[in-house]
């Protein structure tokens, strides 16, 4: 198995788009989805790195599982609804908690998805990556943005702060927020690349400590001792 | 034809059972006697309070069926249920018998592709009435959790009227089972806190529509667990349900869709894909060795299709794997297929295996972009995904070398003229005889779908002939074990002995004679391809945290202490 180097989390109500934001930036184009069970896990490769993506259901029924998938991570991708305020008070209440399991230095984005809705800046993007085909079925479906935006930006933003007050973080020390909320459209491509890519960016930190941390290990890394398995193994019982 | 037989024993009306038959299986309906609106409580004069409820016409229970047909007489008791249940307009009774053939096109044809839109359908439309079968799901508070067709908010009262009618039977010490109309049966099905309702113009027996709600119920406790439903009840009596099941309608609408469309769920056994007995044995052997403690069962399905089944030995020694929890679990994979290249790791409970714990499953696909070939690993450990998914990373290596993939890809459902028995257009041949001391999954084999039943609603209207058969055979008044039955554009015979089940169909002309010397070619054949159509020997491994020393060589040993290490990595 690609050892994954690092973890990143993908956590908001149902319907906010989190599966559809992770196909857009993996596979470049955005189609119906289907409610996600439990979570699923993606390893995407990025540059010489194996970056571990947990996209997980927003659905009230595997709400236990949340911690589970935010153990360990080193980033955690907060999604909301621009169109639905509920959805973002529900970051707050239900997910917030669950990253208590995430790394202390985990870094935390808040993502304010389905702008394409109601940005005409956001609707009219055009990923350029995405195949003629695929956008021409996307293009159907385009209507003019008019639906009502419930969430500010601000809002957002001082939600990331209390984010960091809940964390105990001090601000000045932290990303500051202006770098760390995202308003996305997964429909359209519009910003997808950027958020991703940005927290990959900062994220590289950790992941090269990490690297540095394993290289004295005590543990064994079993992909690189296949065949002598057996030996090898236990002597990580030690 | 003989469509006249479909109403035999069957009256007009209301049927209330004693409580005692209450939680007993769906076949063990009670015996009820034709033309009559039986109600076995000797009370009778609660018994007219509740006729009058419903309006039900005592001129009606005296009235032979048949002669019902072209009636709008709205006093007419099921219909009268339906109708309150449809909120709509009284003036829209005569839907008339044509109806018979329309919802049957429908349930082939609209279907599909409207799938999304249901949802928002506007229940008080004539469209919504004439669906071939409704299925609600509420809670005993009257709250509405699921409902096939039309939005729940908008069904709302007419789950209270549901509601109020079972609590109104319930209130004299009874339980409300079926309400029969000349159009509609409505099936009721009380399991804990719920109630699951069923509306149906298929005329399929009152048995078979109970098992397809029981199907219903335990999907819902595939995903929450009968313990946790019981408990926020208990907590709650007005809980809506449909918070934790959001998202979730989907996977109900996919299984009422499968319920319809594949016959593994009125056989009760699972379809496997005809296979080389040496390629599913290697597949079986390439499982059985990639395990990690915790791991209780491992299966691979193509085209929706089990291919082979492995499981752990001590976990199931005395228990087996249940024909409906495959299918609930073959219906989270096809209702789930998020994208190709992500690993779903989810709890999920087997409602027959234990009602009240969660397996935690990983689902995988193999073939990725095409996604046919499907990878479902159990576990017990909530925190097993990484040890588990590197189980899958052994199975793909394996399958690599062996070429597995290709040879899967090349495996085609078969053709009944490969039987060689002419005249045979369909058949469905389910074993009781197991060919080994452990109970093995009941399966059942049957050739693809071929002309004339290419279409959606020929194959519709050949399984409802075999629903039908199955009903005759399996009817509790009176049951049959062979029937000979010669329809419009067909002829089937059905037989049911203590080794098998068998339903077969002819081209119509063929006698009697005919089709039983066609059954005994055709026996012959499944015998000697026997291997082939079925998982014969369901193979095990153990994996067990603390292998007793005493299990076979140190193969087993060798593979704990590998997925130990790689435990200890994490």
């Amino acid at each position: 198995m690609k050892k994954p180097d690092v973890k990143v989390v993908l956590l908001g109500d149902m319907n906010v788009g989190k599966t559809s934001l992770l196909h857009r930036y993996t596979e470049r184009k955005f189609k119906d989805t289907i409610s996600t069970v439990g979570g699923a896990f993606y390893l995407k490769q990025w540059g010489p790195y194996n970056i571990s993506i947990w996209d997980t259901a927003g659905r009230e029924q595997f709400h236990g599982l949340g911690s589970m998938y935010c153990r360990g991570a080193a980033a955690v991708i907060l999604i909301y609804d621009v169109t639905n305020w509920q959805s973002l008070a529900e970051l707050e209440e239900r997910f917030l908690s669950l990253t208590d399991t995430a790394n202390h230095d985990c870094i935390y984005a808040v993502v304010g998805n389905k702008a394409d809705l109601t940005d005409p800046k956001a609707q009219q993007f055009q990923d350029p990556d995405e195949t003629s085909e695929d956008r021409a079925e996307c293009e159907e479906g385009r209507t003019e943005p008019q639906l009502h935006k419930q969430v500010p930006p601000e809002d957002a933003v001082s939600f990331y702060e209390r984010i960091l007050r809940y964390k105990g973080l001090d601000e000045k020390s932290s990303l500051p927020a202006g770098k760390m909320c995202f308003e996305t459209s997964a429909k359209t491509g519009y910003n997808v690349d950027t958020l991703f890519e940005a927290l990959f960016d900062l994220v590289l930190p950790s992941i090269l400590r990490k690297r540095n941390e394993n290289q004295v290990s005590p543990t064994v890394d079993l992909e690189e001792c296949r065949g002598a398995n057996n030996k090898r193994a236990r002597s990580s019982c030690c | 034809m003989e469509r006249d037989n479909h109403q035999e024993g069957e009256a007009d009306g209301v049927k209330i059972c004693g409580p005692t038959s209450d939680g007993n299986p769906p076949g063990k309906s009670c015996q009820r006697s034709p033309y009559l609106d039986q109600v076995t409580r000797p009370e009778a004069e609660k018994t007219e309070n509740f006729e009058c409820q419903n309006s039900v016409s005592g001129q009606q229970s005296t009235r032979g069926p048949e002669d019902a047909t072209h009636d709008n007489d709205q006093s007419d008791s099921g219909e009268f249920v339906v109708t309150m249940l449809a909120k709509a307009k009284l003036e829209e009774q005569g839907i008339g018998v044509e109806g018979r053939s329309s919802p049957l096109l429908e349930a082939g044809t609209l279907e599909s592709p409207a799938l999304a839109s249901h949802r928002d359908e506007d229940v008080t439309a004539d469209s919504w009435r004439q669906h071939r079968k409704h299925v609600f799901v509420l809670s005993e508070a009257g709250k509405p959790i699921y409902s096939r067709y039309g939005s729940e908010e908008a069904l709302s009262s007419t789950m209270g009227v549901m509601m109020a009618l079972v609590s109104f039977v319930q209130s004299g010490d009874n339980i409300i089972r079926s309400v029969y109309s000349e159009e509609h049966t409505v099936v009721f099905l009380q399991k804990g806190p719920l109630v699951l309702v069923c509306v149906s113009s298929s005329r399929q027996s009152e048995r078979q529509l109970r098992g397809e709600l029981l199907y219903v119920y335990y999907q819902i406790i595939s995903m929450l667990t009968q313990a946790s439903i019981s408990r926020i009840f208990e907590h709650k009596k007005n809980y809506d349900l449909r918070r934790l099941l959001a998202g979730s309608e989907k996977i109900l609408d996919g299984l009422l869709n499968l319920v319809d469309s594949d016959p593994s769920f009125l056989l009760a056994a699972v379809h496997c894909l005809p296979l080389a007995s040496s390629l599913r044995d290697s597949l079986s052997q390439i499982l059985q060795k990639a395990i990690t403690p915790n791991l209780v069962f491992s299966i691979l399905i193509a085209k929706n299709q089990l291919l082979t089944i492995v499981q752990e030995k001590t976990v199931i020694e005395d228990t087996r794997l249940e024909p409906a929890d495959v299918h609930l679990l073959l219906n989270l994979i096809g209702a789930s297929s998020a994208f190709q290249a992500g690993e779903i790791w989810t709890p999920i409970c087997l409602p027959l295996f234990n009602p009240d714990c969660y397996f935690y499953a990983y689902i995988s696909y193999l073939d990725p972009p095409e996604c046919t070939v499907c990878l479902l690993l159990l576990s017990t450990d909530k925190e097993a995904f990484y040890a588990v998914a590197e189980c899958k990373r052994k199975i793909e290596e394996a399958m690599v070398a062996q070429n597995s993939l290709n040879l899967i890809a090349k495996v085609q459902p078969y053709s009944v003229s490969q039987v060689g028995v002419s005249d045979l257009r369909h058949f469905m041949y389910k074993p009781f005889d197991v060919p080994d001391n452990f109970r093995q999954l009941t399966q059942f084999t049957s050739p693809e779908m071929e002309a004339p039943y290419s279409n959606e609603e020929e194959k519709m209207r050949l399984l409802d002939l075999y629903r039908y058969m199955h009903s005759r055979i399996h009817s509790t008044s009176r049951p049959l074990k062979l029937i000979y039955h010669v329809a419009e554009r067909e002829t089937l015979l059905a037989w049911v002995t203590s080794k098998f089940e068998l339903y077969t169909c002819f081209s119509p002309l063929v006698t009697k004679a005919c089709a039983i010397n066609a059954i005994t070619k055709l026996l012959r054949w499944i015998k000697k391809e026997e291997d082939r159509l079925f998982i014969r020997y369901p193979p095990k491994y153990s994996t067990t945290p603390n292998p007793s020393k005493t299990s076979r060589g140190g193969k087993s040993d060798q593979q704990d202490s590998t997925d130990n290490g790689f435990l200890s990595l994490l």
